[in-house]
């Protein structure tokens, strides 16, 4: 049984059609990467898949179970945890509460846990000083989430959706604002997070960052897929280059596929 | 029947003068997200400067306009001085800064002006009416009129001038205005202008109307004119003068039908938490960004 | 200025912290403003002088019943709050205030526009109460009020209100159950207003409908952001400086008010997070003149200000 199964969703928002009928499976395990240009209702098929934004029409399964309904916080429960595409820290709270928050999950949140004090929490420490060692936030630990700067904050956010253990990993454009310097780490922390058999759908602006990251590359163009397969094939293919460039480029394309040996780099 | 007719009558009269002193504070809210209490306080300006220059003139129309423009110096004064500096700080401050100022202005007046009632005498060279078998005085007449000019002329700056376009757009988007060249400085200026002299304007009517002017009439009118505006759709004019017309209509006829069985004023509150109960954002939603 | 005077003026300021204490609950965690807490007041003092006066109950008893009482108009508040948004939900609890006046007024069972008066004085055995024993009870009141609210910082629950006030959607997304969440925060609130008022009726000795009117819950906001939001010695210092004021300015009290609003608009419009709220000129200066105990905090912020540092794990 896949992780995610979505059948036919549809999206409307009054007469505008967001998503037109997507159908998309997702393995336990894979790193998929969800591409296209502006408006092609990207962050729609997030914001389902995150329980913040009801179906028009279709299904979407996780776990095998029916999403329907289940708001943003039922589906953390589940395991699904998301970045934001604007960065949305707490920021009254120091980093480390932020992550703590984010590790805090149902057993202490949706319970009378949640009257007990924090720095009670032990058995949370340790995941809460991975986390901050792994997206290289110690040194701020103790500082308010208001002080960091866009780098830091994609790592807090970062940091806070694994705090969660979570099963399938939303990340929403996180290169955005962050410039060449700052994509290598955060791929390699991306990349790094894989090692704990997460799940990860990755929406991205930046086609190369997305491409370098992923299994598997589904491209969305006006609320429909128009291809889904492995990174070199998506990058060549001429329906997703003409979406995003026109079609002068789209026929470059084609010359370029089929000149182009497997594995050649083209972005 | 006849209470029918006579209660119709009243009630669009009051909803009238409803709309025009709460069209100020819609506007600024459209603009601004600032509920913005203190234009109150231009209402009692208003009405006290329109008394004095009727004492001193006999002319009934010096006094709406002088009113008109202390109210305006006021509207000035106060988004220079007060709301201006603190844009940006979310809603809460602005609305208390707001009260604070309303509260010091309403104190102001009772020191320079004395606490006791004073009475607005006016004759109007206006005739009384009979409209619908009933009886509406000239004042009453005077407010139609008014009504009758301010409303379209609202419709008319808001789609058909610069300014209407202006705020428009930094109602939508304060950011994008101010980048594509819409100096908002004066957007704001004025709006708070215009705003604060119609409710001056309903200041000296409301004066005359019920012959007497003191230091706290704006009270009533500050809080309930939040109610009209977020009934109307937060951010939406026209929705505000609907609604002030629809809070005016339901007062009168409650106390004409039912006596005093409950408060006046606590009559738009209740018809408020009850609508927004079954339509959170209002009668007719402006065209805000939700957040 | 006698003792027994200025014991009075304090019992005020105790019963005028409780309420800002509380509000900040709502306000300055929660982030949900809050317009009506004069009203939640209202709610406690009537229960309170009611069944004290027409059904005989001890003064001790009508502390549950007044807390109760409040408590449960907080969850009707707390409920609507769930479904409007910010200026809708401020003007819904500015409008509050004028239903709940206008019950006070009119249901019979509050008495009326006179209110009710005559309430008794409570007694400990065979002590009737005097002025001091009123502060003692306040003072009590209030250390339990700040004891519960200086826990909840500590706990998951008040991170979890700091965090919805911070970003809601970020919030829920991130495990937090909002809805019960604030909820909870309002009937917290409300049921702590209440206590206030249960002290409030016997001391006053009359509570009249006029007296929990919109004003009323404008004073306590304005006191709380005067203070400082989030900051519980904040909400205290707010209660006292305003609650002061009327006595501080007493040789000029026909400027009272006058010197009130007055106040209100010059710290909001300089100092909007309060005297003791984030960037406080007051607290960077006395970080400037007394040494600073650790290294890492910067000048607004240090333990017991809030419940983003309770330090490492």
């Amino acid at each position: 049984m896949a992780l995610l199964e979505i059948d036919a969703l549809v999206v409307r928002f009054g007469g505008l059609t967001a998503l037109d009928g997507i159908d998309l499976t997702v393995e336990a395990g894979e790193f998929v990467s969800i591409i296209g240009p502006n408006g092609a209702g990207k962050t729609t098929l997030f914001n389902v898949i995150a329980g913040a934004q009801p179906p028009s029409r279709g299904q979407v399964r996780f776990d095998g179970r029916s999403i329907r309904g289940f708001g943003t916080t039922r589906m953390s429960y589940l395991g699904v945890s998301r970045t934001f595409q604007v960065a949305r820290p707490f920021r009254s709270l120091s980093v480390r509460e932020n992550v703590r928050l984010g590790a805090a999950g149902r057993q202490t949140l949706a319970s009378a846990r949640t009257l007990a004090p924090r720095r009670r929490a032990t058995d949370m420490t340790r995941r809460v000083d991975e986390l901050l060692a792994l997206t290289d936030l110690e040194r701020k630990a103790d500082h308010k989430a208001a002080e960091l700067n866009i780098g830091e904050l994609r790592r807090l956010e970062l940091a806070r959706a694994l705090a969660a253990e979570p099963r399938l990993l939303l990340l929403d454009e996180p290169a955005a604002g962050i410039g060449a310097d700052g994509m290598r780490p955060l791929a390699r922390l991306i990349a790094g997070s894989r090692e704990h058999g997460l799940t990860v759908l990755l929406v991205e602006h930046h086609v190369g960052f997305a491409l370098s990251l992923c299994d598997r590359a589904v491209v969305l163009d006006a609320g429909r897929v128009i291809a889904d397969g492995p990174p070199d094939a998506v990058r060549t293919d001429p329906l997703v280059v003409n979406a995003y460039l026109g079609r002068a480029a789209s026929a470059q394309a084609q010359v370029a596929r089929a000149a182009a040996a497997p594995g050649s780099v083209a972005t | 029947m006849e209470v029918f007719a006579s209660s119709a009558v009243q009630g669009i009269v009051q909803g009238s003068l409803y709309a025009l002193i709460a069209l100020g504070p819609s506007l600024t809210y459209g603009l601004l997200r600032i509920l913005d209490v203190a234009n109150a306080a231009g209402l009692t300006l208003g009405a006290y400067v329109g008394l004095e220059a009727y004492s001193a003139t006999g002319q009934w129309w010096l006094a709406l306009i002088a009113g008109a423009m202390a109210g305006a110096v006021l509207g000035w004064l106060i988004q220079r001085l007060l709301y201006r500096p603190i844009l940006g700080r979310g809603p809460i401050v602005p609305l208390i800064a707001g009260i604070g100022v309303f509260i010091a202005a309403e104190e102001a007046f009772r020191l320079v002006f004395g606490p006791y009632n004073r009475t607005f005498a006016a004759t109007l060279p206006l005739p009384a009416l009979q409209v619908a078998g009933t009886q509406v005085t000239g004042v009453e007449t005077l407010i139609l009129l008014i009504g009758v000019t301010v409303f379209p002329a609202t419709w008319w700056l808001l789609r058909r001038t610069s300014l209407g376009l202006a705020w428009r757009a930094t109602s939508q988007d304060r950011e994008t205005a101010q980048a594509m060249g819409i100096n908002i400085g004066r957007v704001i200026a004025s709006i708070f202008v215009i705003g604060y002299a119609l409710a001056a304007v309903g200041g000296v009517l409301v004066g005359v109307t019920y012959n007497t002017v003191y230091p706290t009439m704006g009270d009533i009118p500050a809080y309930k004119m939040l109610a009209i505006i977020v009934l109307g759709g937060l951010g939406n004019p026209l929705g505000t003068i609907l609604a002030a017309m629809l809070i005016g209509l339901v007062e009168t006829f409650v106390v004409a039908y039912f006596g005093f069985v409950l408060p006046r004023d606590a009559i738009a509150f209740i018809a408020l938490i009850l609508i927004l109960l079954v339509r959170p954002r209002g009668l007719l939603p402006g065209d805000e960004v939700v957040q | 200025m006698s003792l027994d005077y200025l014991i009075v003026v304090l019992v005020t300021i105790s019963i005028y912290a409780i309420l800002v204490v509380s509000l900040n609950i709502v306000v300055g965690y929660a982030g949900q403003p809050n317009l009506a807490q004069g009203a939640f007041l209202g709610i406690g003092a009537y229960f309170a002088a009611v069944l004290s006066v027409r059904y005989g109950w001890s003064f001790w008893w009508t502390i549950p019943a007044a807390v109760g009482a409040a408590g449960v108009a907080g969850f009707v508040l707390g409920a609507i709050s769930l479904r409007l948004r910010e200026d809708f939900l401020a003007v819904t609890t500015i409008g509050l205030n004028f239903v709940v006046v206008a019950i006070f007024q009119y249901v019979p069972f509050f008495g009326g526009a006179v209110g009710v008066y005559a309430i008794p004085l409570p007694s400990i055995g065979d002590h009737q109460f005097g002025n001091a024993d009123f502060l003692a009870v306040g003072l009590g009141m209030l250390a339990v009020v700040v004891g519960i609210s200086w826990y909840l910082e500590r706990t998951w629950f008040g991170a979890a209100l700091l965090a919805i006030k911070d970003d809601e959607t970020a919030a829920a997304a991130t495990g937090i159950p909002v809805a019960p969440y604030k909820i909870g925060a309002f009937v917290l609130s409300s049921a702590l207003a209440g206590l206030a008022g249960a002290l409030y009726a016997p001391f006053i000795s009359a509570v009249t409908p006029t007296s929990f009117g919109f004003s009323e819950s404008v004073v306590i906001l304005a006191m709380l952001m005067f203070g400082g939001l989030g900051v519980i010695g904040g909400a205290i210092a707010g209660a006292v400086v305003l609650g002061a004021l009327p006595e501080v300015f007493r040789f000029i009290s026909d400027y009272r008010l006058l010197a009130f609003g007055s106040i209100l608009v010059f710290m909001l419009r300089f100092q909007p997070q309060g005297l003791f709220g984030e960037h406080s000129a007051v607290l960077a200066t006395i970080g400037r003149v007394v040494p600073r105990r650790l290294g890492r905090r910067d000048a607004g912020s240090g333990p017991g200000r809030g419940p983003a540092s309770d330090g490492p794990a």
